[in-house]
């Protein structure tokens, strides 16, 4: 086959000896920026872009390949070990990740992660290579009212972050949902819960709320109940390196995310916070150890992981087939295309095959590179934890402030950020569990404007929500997902909180 | 790491020369604001402009700074109150700002700044799905005359460039701009997709984020924002098909108020230095950016112009009270 | 919202700490109506701006009811007595970030009192070691974002004699 024949040879320039090694410092490159908190893959692209800028296009590819996944896996490290997410896609990390890593099994989650990351990564590329002309056609049908739809299904499915009882995860939901409306109406340019404070304007910075109620609101619980129990932070208990059962309640989770990122990723709306968000609510359904999740399982790591790269090998199919950048990292990447005087878009892959394949393959070379730099650094991440338990929730903070103070130096940011502190602490306190919050600020203001958008486009006419096929599917699939829990009692793993 | 040298090396400079003579433009530290998070196109102007100023040997140093918030707004009130008569800062911006300012209620406005240079600027086109029945701007125009609730535009953000352009148009082929109905999408992304999948009967972006969809002919260009046909383009301009609609979104450099003269004079001297250089040249090939360096007062004029002209089209759409 | 850290756990009792929740969710629905209220309408069509606010309103509102029944009936989960002077050294610790980055104090300053603020909430008393460790490591981070990814943060009296 013709594409075969492309892949080999992309394959036979990338593996060249120097090109391995460019696609090593990239990697490096790439994880030591990216591990900084606050500073998330695009950032950590745009930064060190101007690095590649004297090689050649192949070689300049390749490395610019292995920044990317090393910035991605970066991100991801910070999330599990402090738990101070640097983006929304890697928020579902931390949600288990970090409490893997309190517990001493900080190795197996970043294990899982970086094998994850692999696993995702090489099939959602290998997906590239071959569905992209497909996919995309797919894609570009999705209208408003196909994303409100499938909206719909996240928020019915994220219900599994909420917890044992109904009204306080919907509290928490609803306090997201609140938060998301802060800032300019995208649709009409008016400001909405900004009390004329022009910093609220943009609304609310994902990862200001996720580091303030995450890592700023655990480190004010901890201190809280210092006095009752010393908590012990063992940086490893039991095996560093993963045990035969987490390879088995890996794998699965692996593949479930891909099959969640990749598709979602190849939407130009679709982003990779939904797939993540879907694959952890999947996996904590799907468990067999449902008495782990929320204090350390290890799928609740594998499978978002596995979707959050796989969603940024998604990303590529319009990038590549249309030109389309769909992320902040993309448009870095598109960038970097334009130095060479390339157009990524529908004449690319027709003018310029050896570079698509050679993209391609440097992105397999890329994840390989990943796996042979950081699975030996598990290890020394880890011991991080074992540093005394005041200097580590100092650095902590401090690591998670600098996050903020880099990318807005306000005072009404850092004060957004000590106040989600605040919150988050007083949720842990009254037993209100956290994600909701974060869902509801990501999927509140999506939903919004795309069925604001449908809604406009039909002239204020409902019905074209269910004139879609597409958008009809979803709505049906939400709609069975919502009730068939009611209609299996007892079979639902929903307990009712009234006795 | 092929800045850091540079940097260290014009650092290590900077103190051997610290002590003589500072009237030499070359000796120049400059401090500029990108008034956006970092990536985005004013801080790539931003950063562009430290590169080719430094290059040039123009500027001893330049620090680039980011304050990011509300389309500028947050940025020029801190460059305005926190620079002011200070001769070494400058900031970018460019058109959406204007519209920025004015939407947000922004106490801060344009005029208080020292306009120093035009720099860039983007044509804008109007595009329609291939299978799209409209082939001319005329077409267009008709459709929106016979019911314009039923024409929609996928376009940026609310009071952006291309809304702006959504109305200009439907007021220059006299409709009824007020009720023009522009779908925002966030990104060039988005609102692409949506055309490509006919879900809109037409699309406003800047034209080289369209132009690989033109040539492969998936999006038929309708027509183009510039005064004069781009050269080597068969793309017809609004102008041509008798449409008075001309625009470009734009990016320049400001300085604080409150600046003499003398201060002024330097950094437009060093803005077109810099504009003139071959490091500067290589920068706008790289990233496609045509050049539109205008300064002095044709650029203070033209700031002025447009500034009325986008307020009004925001006010006529209902984005900014009158 | 802060009281409540004295009540002793007490099933089937009413929960003041849950009614002051209960009521701040109600204030909540009441600033998202109120702020709607002052939106201009200027969407010609489908829906405006205004009615997003309206339904996160109600869904305050009722789970406000909901949080008021769990509270009187004493429903809300125990908790344990809290080191509330630790958490306000922390939140000190935080507020005088916010100062000195707020008048131009600098990256280093303000993170290193944050850095000695929690340490010493977390039951550290050797201040001045604390000082020095946080002073070094946040240089070490101000000079790794400014020097080598030229990325700045806010500098003040220290940064400049870098």
């Amino acid at each position: 086959m013709e594409t075969f024949a492309a892949l080999a040879h992309g394959m036979a320039v990338a593996v060249q000896p120097m090109n391995l090694l460019y696609a090593l410092i990239g990697v490096f490159l790439g994880t030591a920026v990216g591990v900084l908190p606050g500073i998330g893959p695009a950032l950590t692209v745009a930064l060190l872009l101007p690095v590649t800028y004297k090689l050649d296009p192949g070689g300049s590819l390749i490395m610019f390949a292995g920044i990317y996944y090393g910035g991605m896996y970066g991100g991801s490290t910070t999330a599990i070990l402090i738990n101070t997410p640097g983006e929304s896609a890697s928020m579902a990390t931390a949600l288990e990740g970090n409490k893997m890593a309190k517990a001493g099994r900080g190795g197996p989650a970043l294990a899982t992660a970086a094998i994850g990351s692999f696993v995702a990564g090489t099939l959602a590329t290998i997906g590239l290579a071959f569905l992209a002309p497909w996919l995309v056609d797919v894609a570009v049908r999705f209208g408003p009212e196909d994303y409100f739809a499938l909206m719909c299904v996240a928020f019915v499915t994220v219900s599994a972050t909420f917890g044992d009882s109904p009204i306080r995860g919907l509290t928490s939901l609803f306090i997201g949902l609140t938060l998301g409306l802060v800032g300019i109406d995208k649709l009409t340019g008016q400001p909405r819960l900004s009390f004329g404070v022009p910093e609220l304007l943009d609304g609310v910075e994902v990862t200001t709320l996720a580091v303030g109620l995450f890592a700023v609101g655990e480190a004010l619980y901890v201190v809280s109940r210092r006095h009752h129990a010393e908590e012990k932070l063992e940086p490893v208990r039991g095996s560093l390196w993963m045990t035969a059962q987490d390879w088995k309640r890996s794998w699965k989770a692996w593949l479930r995310g891909t099959m969640f990122g990749f598709p979602i990723g190849a939407l130009p709306a679709g982003g990779a916070e939904i797939p993540t968000f879907l694959s952890y609510s999947t996996e904590r359904r799907l468990t067999n150890y449902p008495q782990e999740f929320g204090k350390g399982a290890i799928e609740g790591v594998a499978g978002p992981e596995a979707a959050n790269n796989a969603s940024a090998a998604g990303t590529l199919v319009p990038l590549l087939t249309l030109g389309l950048p769909t992320s902040a990292t993309a448009a870095m990447m598109l960038a970097g295309f334009q130095q060479y005087g390339l157009n990524p878009g529908p004449l690319l892959f027709a003018e310029r095959p050896d570079l698509v394949w050679g993209l391609i393959a440097s992105l397999f070379i890329a994840n390989v590179m990943l796996l042979v730099l950081n699975l030996p650094l598990v290890g020394l991440w880890v011991k991080l934890l074992a540093i005394p338990q005041p200097w580590l929730y100092a650095g902590i903070l401090v690591f998670a402030t600098m996050g903020t103070i880099a990318a807005k130096p306000s005072v009404v940011e850092l004060s957004m950020l000590a106040g989600f502190g605040v919150l988050g602490f007083l949720m842990r306190r009254f037993d209100f569990p956290i994600a909701p919050v974060v869902v509801g600020l990501i999927l509140g203001p999506i939903a919004e404007s795309q069925l604001r958008r449908a809604l406009q486009i039909s002239l204020g006419d409902p019905m074209t929500l269910l004139q879609s096929p597409m958008s009809a599917t979803l709505l049906a699939i939400a709609l069975i997902a919502l009730i068939a829990p009611f209609v299996m009692k007892g079979l639902g793993r929903f307990k009712a909180s009234e006795d | 790491m092929i800045p850091v040298p540079r940097r260290l090396f014009g650092a290590a400079i900077a103190f051997t020369l610290a002590v003589a003579s500072p009237a030499l433009a070359q000796q120049l530290e400059l401090k500029l604001m990108a008034p956006a998070a970092p990536g985005g196109g004013w801080d790539q102007t931003a950063r562009a402009m430290q590169q080719a100023l430094v290059a040039a040997k123009i500027a001893r140093s330049v620090q680039v700074t980011n304050v990011a918030g509300a389309g500028g707004s947050v940025g020029i009130a801190q460059f305005v109150n926190g620079a002011k008569g200070d001769g070494n800062q400058m900031m970018v911006n460019g058109f959406v700002m204007v519209g920025a300012l004015a939407m947000n209620k922004s106490p801060v406005t344009l005029e208080q700044v020292t306009p120093i240079a035009r720099l860039t600027e983007e044509i804008q086109v109007i595009v329609v799905p291939a299978s799209s029945p409209l082939k001319t701007a005329q077409d267009l125009a008709n459709a929106l005359k016979a019911d314009i609730a039923k024409v929609t535009f996928a376009g940026g953000s609310a009071g952006g460039v291309d809304h702006v352009m959504a109305a200009l148009f439907a007021g220059a082929v006299g409709a009824d701009a007020k009720k023009v109905n522009y779908v925002p999408f966030s990104g060039g992304g988005e609102s692409l997709a949506a055309i490509l999948g006919a879900k809109v009967t037409a699309g406003i972006s800047g034209l080289s984020e369209y132009e690989g969809q033109i040539k492969s002919g998936k999006l038929r260009a309708i027509g183009v924002s510039s005064e004069k046909r781009i050269p080597g383009s068969d793309i017809p301009t609004f102008k041509e098909q008798g449409i008075d609609l001309v625009l470009a979104n734009w990016r320049s450099v400001v300085a604080p108020p409150g600046i003499t003269a003398e201060q002024r004079k330097t950094l437009n001297d060093a803005v077109e230095k810099m504009v003139k250089s071959d490091a500067w040249k290589d920068i706008l090939k790289q990233k496609g950016w045509d050049d539109a360096y205008l300064s002095g007062d044709a650029f203070q004029d033209f700031l002025k112009k447009e500034i009325v002209r986008v307020t009004d089209v925001l006010k006529s759409v209902g984005l900014v009270k009158s | 919202m802060t009281d409540g850290t004295s009540n002793r756990p007490a099933p089937r009792r009413v929960d003041r700490a849950g009614l002051v929740i209960a009521l701040a969710l109600a204030v909540l629905a009441a600033v998202l109506v109120w702020d709607a209220s002052q939106l201009q309408s200027a969407t010609t069509y489908g829906m405006g701006p205004g009615a997003m606010p309206v339904v996160v309103a109600v869904g305050l509102g009722l789970l406000a009811i909901g949080n008021l029944i769990d509270a009187l009936r004493g429903n809300l989960p125990p908790r344990e007595s809290a080191d509330v002077k630790a958490v306000l050294l922390i939140l000190i610790g935080l507020a005088l970030l916010i100062a000195i980055i707020g008048f131009g104090g600098g990256f280093i300053l303000a993170t290193s009192a944050l850095f000695v603020t929690t340490s010493a909430a977390f039951g550290r008393r050797a201040i001045v070691t604390d000082i020095v460790i946080a002073l070094v490591l946040t240089t070490l981070i101000y000079l790794a974002f400014d020097k080598l990814l030229t990325l700045s943060l806010p500098s003040g009296p220290l940064e400049r004699l870098l």
